[in-house]
């Protein structure tokens, strides 16, 4: 019970409050980018610009979710076992679940401005969902109660099972006929086909997202931190009060 | 573990384990949510998806059964009339007549590929679902790109013939 000794007081120091702050300066950019700046597409008009959003989101998806395993695989073959991997892996978890739903509902709007319908059952957006549900299931596990470490050991073994779901998720346009367009920039083989500023955009969009969720996840594992100090205050206090009632 | 004090009048006996049903309610719902999404994937991968030249010939697109068929709109074959939409859908060389009830909606032009779900009927597909597919290539629509476009649709007109 001596977490208490190194709980952080608050969830903001002065690095976190300079990396919000280039944050906020990269998502403003990215609005006039991918607004103002970048053109049309020839087919899809204006519509495009909601991939600015959409493919950074599942890219924050995918790396919170391959934290949370890493974290995860740190904390199960440690020796101390130190329960700040677990937090991170948590704090990622979480992060990854909200950034998957915006995937989602922005892939929808974005369906039904250029396929015709909000959704189909095609392998991309089935296994994307399926992916959600899955971590949703990881955060509810983390909730069940129990201690610290049980908590940890519980989510961490499936933390490592569900992982293999993002190589589905990804290859599932390769592997399967879909409605989901294939790759423009991930996919090795394929010449990137996007012009100019859109490409920038696209690129600026990664980078922005990417630091939005170092943020975010810093402050959620440091209050995270807070909330398992102040259940461990309670457990402590709770065994003062037995002591006490044993010897009086 | 409730390690709360007891009161005077309270039984010593073993306490109940506190159960985090909220929690529970969570998982079980996640767990049929899956099995939703799978049973609903599974159902909908029943519907084979087939090129147009691959209607007839591979194996399960055959024309008496349901199928989604996939292939790129003819250049100036496109028809709309009293609410119906007409138009050539072809794949490697070879083409099918599709007859769609409705405006088929998102970005569905000529030379574009589409998915039309239906079945084949006298040599005419009938369709009640079209969806649009797009690539994977993003073009600016400006002054520069006007005579790639026009190449691109002189391209599919040759594709269709």
């Amino acid at each position: 019970m001596n977490s208490a000794v190194t709980t952080p007081r608050g969830t903001g120091t002065r690095n976190t409050r300079i990396l919000g702050v280039l944050t906020i300066i990269l998502m403003v950019l990215l609005t006039f980018c991918g607004l103002i700046f970048s053109g049309e597409d020839i087919n899809q008009g204006s519509t495009v610009r909601i991939m600015y959003v959409h493919v950074p989101s599942i890219w924050v998806a995918y790396l919170a979710f391959g934290m949370t395993a890493l974290c995860s695989a740190i904390y199960l073959s440690g020796r101390n076992r130190s329960l700040i991997w677990d937090r991170f892996s948590g704090a990622a978890g979480e992060i990854g679940v909200l950034f998957v739903a915006v995937s989602l509902v922005t892939g929808s709007l974005w369906g039904r401005l250029t396929w015709g319908t909000y959704w189909v059952w095609d392998a991309r957006l089935t296994s994307t969902a399926f992916l959600f549900i899955t971590y949703i299931g990881y955060l509810a596990v983390r909730r069940l109660g129990g201690t610290h470490r049980q908590r940890a050991r519980r989510s961490a073994v499936l933390a490592l099972i569900a992982i293999l779901e993002i190589p589905l998720v990804h290859f599932s346009v390769n592997v399967w006929r879909t409605l989901h367009q294939k790759a423009s920039v991930a996919d090795p083989n394929a010449k990137v086909a996007l012009d100019g500023l859109m490409l920038f955009s696209l690129f600026l969009g990664l980078i922005a997202f990417t630091m939005l969720f170092a943020w975010l996840v810093i402050h959620r594992q440091r209050s995270l931190a807070l909330e398992d100090a102040v259940a461990d205050r309670g457990l402590d206090a709770a065994i003062e009060a037995r002591r006490e009632e044993a010897t009086n | 573990m409730d390690l709360t004090p007891r009161t005077a009048g309270e039984s010593a006996g073993p306490a109940k384990k506190k159960r985090n049903w909220i929690a529970i309610s969570f998982i079980v719902v996640a767990l049929l949510a899956g099995g939703v999404v799978v049973t609903k994937f599974l159902t909908s991968a029943i519907d084979y998806y087939c090129n147009v030249d691959e209607v007839g010939v591979r194996s399960g697109c055959n024309g008496d059964r349901r199928i989604r068929v996939q292939g790129i709109v003819k250049q100036h074959s496109v028809k709309s009339v009293d609410g119906t939409t007409e138009f050539d859908m072809t794949y490697n060389t070879k083409s099918i007549h599709v007859v769609y009830q409705g405006d088929p909606g998102g970005i569905f032009q000529e030379c574009i590929p589409v998915v039309a779900h239906g079945r084949l009927l006298n040599g005419t597909f009938e369709s009640d679902r079209i969806e649009v597919k797009h690539s994977n290539q993003y073009i600016e629509k400006n002054k520069g790109r006007l005579a790639e476009a026009n190449k691109e649709a002189v391209k599919c007109s040759s594709q269709a013939g």
